[in-house]
């Protein structure tokens, strides 16, 4: 199947044809018969599930690897890369999804690092930045030190590398990824006055309702190969998911409440400061009950992360308390927080979660081995271990040989259910899910959400932080916005939608129904005796 | 400035002519260019992400080579050019070890340091054996460089230097020991700290190496080639500490001997460490260990005694700031450790023999890490990096 270019001048060669690409990796086939036209001055997406293949086909093009079959054209011209180089003579950048920039240097030595020929690096190349950055509204200062940069800002000098270069079709894989809306809305509008100054955009993605905005002509990836091509205005995101996943998209929802009046965990005014005595998590006070999901929205960094290791006991909160049922766990360590029943879902399972290159069935033991049936007294207890390994593994459908593979050789949906299926035993009775489904493909997903669904049916409290908006008001009870450490506004998740949450979480306030700020509301009493304790 | 103006102002109080008159000067210069030369090369190989603990080794090879060569051709510049390639010999291992077959990089860098040692010995009973006083332990001397002096200008400041007069006979002093029989190869050793910042900061290929340190995948996704760029820079640090070893052996001593380095590599890696993997930096540090060591060797334990004085001061002051930054723990150390010190002092007139050898670089330590609070090393210093290329 080929796609036909439905955007730009019909005579104009297309600014990139792919034509039966084949690459195969010991092993796996991760990319074959992929056939793609992209028409120049346009915005191409690419869509399809994680794992589908797009970042192979994406790196092909860039010249990181060669395909074993196929053809690739660059405006009518056959070409075959050996180095990223080639590429980029070609006038094809990319932007890669985890950001290429070396933060000790400034914005205008990443950009000209490796184009030092073009300008050189010193005032030429600093006025051509300047020149770029205003010809594309990328308000880009080359002086800037990379490490004091946002993410979005990151995002734009990378865009700016590429066009330093002389791209004229440049691929963004997955850009959104790390992206809030109102972030998205800026890179959208960016990707407007590229196409609209001539260039291509080659955008890879998996938010349906991001392409559908933004993309004109859409090639769907499924297994390894192009399986269909859509056109954005006649053309519904449920319709996309279903070419996607080859079947209906999972949501995240809820059933019937089952949030009981016993609280389980309970914050009072806890905070937390930085290193520099600013206050990273700042009086933060919630209660979670039995059977209750509470979902934290917020801007990755406004110590969500600092809040669960507080909880968790890695950190220590410099007032408040934390109580789990009648206990106060304020300063106990957390190998006692995890014995007295509380689970972990780290938010990065590569730092917290798993040993990579141990079995798995070691790493069953890990955080549990002081509790039956992972030892006996002072000793591991293997065959116990790796009884409740197996288990583990055929409750939560971790998708293994055996259970003496080493982490590092499952996939990362794989090991996350691995990690939800180890934290669920031992019956905790709360559950901090830090990101449960980040990095994990859509049949993982689906089955991770189940998982919680049931155990919060039995009766466990849960604390659910997530960068996906829908997964955070689909799957909470509760729903509260922090920003700056501080929780800012609570949202109903029955009525509040991704664009109001999204708002919040940039501190523009949550407007619209069912939704009220905090401050207004019974937490203004704990503010009060805050500030006299400053005083 | 502030450290020379405080150096003179001890040498007023506590009447100790030596802190600061021309002859320490010189010394100061004789014991910091081994150990900035040091440094410079390990700012050259950390600043493209490898640790280099081989410095060490490194300059041995540069003693060694650099005497055996000026001794055999009675030329000194063949010398400082043989010790260089030996030191850079050094460094290609070190390379090969930690880029092309990704060996933890204080591992090869250590068995270096063992090689060296045990390899020069070897040399040495091959080639020094019928040697009259010159054997496995020592080469026979080498010729000198040539040293340089201004003409005039020593002659005329040195009434002012004999004067006494608070800050204005100390630079007079200074002045005098900078211009009169400096060595050769002490004045391409300054000139090497400028020349390195040029290269690393204001070139192409600077800036093409340091990205490499602080992240080499975002360098090789650019075309910079990873793997050449990291070679470059440890074969040059190799380079560097050889001409450290090759000072040590022709200018401070006039022959190998075994030993002769003494841990300047790691005195150097430290030095270059406090002065926050900058060449300014690094040049503060060398000159301070330069000047304690100078201290210890010409005025023993009475010079250091004096610099008790000083540290004390240091530490209150760093007491003070600390309190201001609300870090009360550093605080009241700092303070207990200055009464310590300030009674020591007052109690006593000399240091003890044994700890006068070892306090120099104790005493710098200790400053520079009072003084660097923010150190920023390169991001992808130390670890293993494999291009992406399947």
């Amino acid at each position: 199947m080929s796609s036909t270019p439905s955007g730009g001048g019909s005579n104009e060669p297309a600014a990139v044809e792919l034509r039966g690409i084949t690459k195969r990796f010991p092993g796996v086939v991760a990319n074959h018969d992929i056939d793609i036209t992209v028409a120049p001055g346009t915005v191409h997406a690419i869509v399809g599930e994680n794992g589908a293949g797009k970042s192979t086909l994406m790196k092909t093009l860039y010249g990181m690897h060669r395909p074993d079959e196929g053809t690739i054209h660059i405006r009518g011209q056959e070409v075959r890369f050996h180095s990223p180089s080639d590429a980029i003579r070609h006038g094809i950048g990319m932007v890669h999804q985890h950001f290429m920039l070396a933060d000790n240097l400034t914005v205008l030595e990443n950009v000209v690092l490796g184009a030092e020929r073009r300008h050189g690096i010193g005032r030429k190349a600093r006025a051509r930045i300047q020149e770029l950055s205003a010809q594309y509204g990328l308000g880009v200062d080359p002086d800037r030190l990379m490490e004091d940069l946002g993410v979005g800002d990151r995002q734009r000098v990378e865009i700016l590398k590429v066009l330093y270069r002389g791209a004229r079709t440049i691929i963004l894989d997955e850009p959104t990824a790390v992206l809030v809306p109102q972030e998205v809305d800026e890179l959208f509008d960016n990707l407007r006055v590229l196409k609209r100054e001539g260039l291509t955009v080659i955008f890879i993605s998996h938010k349906l309702d991001e392409v559908l905005s933004v993309a004109d002509d859409i090639t769907v990836i499924r297994r390894g190969t192009t399986v269909a091509t859509a056109d954005p205005r006649t053309t519904t995101a449920r319709q996309l998911a279903t070419l996607m996943v080859g079947g209906e998209l999972p949501v995240p929802e809820l059933r019937e409440s089952t949030v009981t009046d016993k609280v389980v965990l309970a914050l009072a005014g806890v905070t937390l400061l930085s290193a520099e005595g600013r206050p990273v998590v700042d009086d933060v006070t919630l209660d979670i009950r039995e059977g209750e999901i509470v979902g934290i929205a917020g801007v990755e960094g406004n110590g969500q992360s600092e809040l669960i290791e507080a909880i968790m006991g890695m950190r220590r909160a410099s007032s408040g308390t934390i109580t789990l049922e009648e206990h106060d766990i304020t300063h106990w360590s957390t190998l006692r927080i995890r014995e007295a029943g509380v689970g972990y879902i780290p938010e990065d399972r590569h730092r917290h979660g798993v040993l990579l290159d141990s079995p798995l069935w070691e790493n069953r033991v890990l955080g549990h081995q002081t509790r039956a049936p992972s030892v006996n007294g002072p000793w591991i207890n293997r065959p116990g271990a790796r009884a409740d390994s197996e288990r583990i593994v055929a409750e939560y459908d971790v998708r293994t040989p055996n259970i003496d593979v080493v982490a590092d050789a499952l996939s990362g949906g794989n090991q996350q259910k691995f990690i939800i299926g180890r934290e669920m035993s031992g019956n905790p009775r709360f559950l901090v899910a830090a990101h449960p489904t980040r990095g994990v493909d859509v049949g993982a997903q689906s089955a991770i959400w189940e998982q919680l669904r049931e155990a919060r049916a039995a009766g466990l409290a849960v604390l659910l932080i997530s960068a996906d908006l829908d997964e955070l008001i689909g799957m909470s009870d509760t729903l509260h916005v922090i920003l700056r450490g501080r929780l800012v506004a609570e949202a109903d998740p029955t009525s509040v939608t991704p664009e109001q949450l999204g708002s919040a979480m940039t501190g523009a306030g949550l407007d619209g129904a069912g939704a009220h700020t905090e401050g207004d509301s019974g937490a203004e009493g704990t503010h009060s005796n805050e500030s006299e304790d400053g005083a | 400035m502030a450290v020379f103006v405080s150096l003179a102002g001890l040498r007023v109080i506590t009447g100790q002519d030596m802190l600061t008159d021309a002859g320490t000067v010189r010394t100061t210069l004789t014991f910091a260019v081994p150990i900035g030369l040091a440094a410079l090369g390990g700012l050259w190989a950390e600043r493209a992400g490898i640790i280099n603990i081989g410095l060490e080794g490194m300059m041995i090879f540069g003693t060694w080579f650099g005497a055996y060569f000026a001794w055999s051709f009675n030329d000194p510049w063949i010398g400082l050019l043989a010790g260089t390639l030996g030191g850079m010999l050094g460094g290609l291992v070190h390379a090969v070890a930690t880029v092309t077959f990704a060996v933890d990089h204080i591992v090869s860098g250590v068995a270096i340091n063992i090689l060296a040692l045990g390899a020069m010995r070897y040399l040495s009973i091959l080639v020094y054996s019928d040697i009259p006083g010159a054997g496995a332990a020592q080469s026979p001397s080498a010729p000198s460089f040539p040293t340089l002096n201004l003409p005039w200008l020593p002659e005329a400041l040195a009434p002012v230097a004999q004067s006494g007069i608070f800050l204005v006979s100390d630079l007079a002093a200074l002045v005098i020991g900078l211009t009169t029989r400096m060595s050769a190869l002490t004045l391409i050793a300054i000139l090497l700290v400028p020349i390195s910042y040029l290269v690393l900061w204001k070139t192409t290929f600077g800036l093409r190496l340091r990205s490499v340190g602080e992240n080499p995948d975002a360098a090789e996704s650019l075309g910079v080639p990873v793997y050449t760029l990291k070679y470059v820079a440890v074969v040059i640090s190799g380079g560097l500490a050889g001409m450290g070893g090759v000072f040590l052996a022709i200018v401070a001593s006039q022959i190998y001997q075994e030993g002769q380095t003494g841990g300047r590599g790691y005195i150097g890696l430290a030095a270059m460490i406090f002065g926050n993997w900058r060449p300014g930096g690094l040049a503060m540090g060398a000159t301070l260990f330069g000047y304690t060591d100078a201290l210890q060797l010409r005025g023993g334990g009475a010079a250091i005694h004096a610099l008790l004085l000083l540290l004390a001061v240091v530490l209150l002051v760093v007491a003070v700031w600390q309190v201001r930054k609300d870090r009360k723990g550093i605080a009241v150390a700092g303070v207990l450790a200055a009464i310590v010190l300030l009674f020591w002092y007052f109690s006593t007139d000399s240091l003890p023999r044994e700890l006068a050898t070892y306090s120099p670089h104790i005493a710098t330590l200790l400053v520079l890490s009072l003084a660097s609070q923010r150190l920023r090393a390169p991001a992808g210093i130390g670890k293993q990096w494999r291009a992406s290329r399947s």
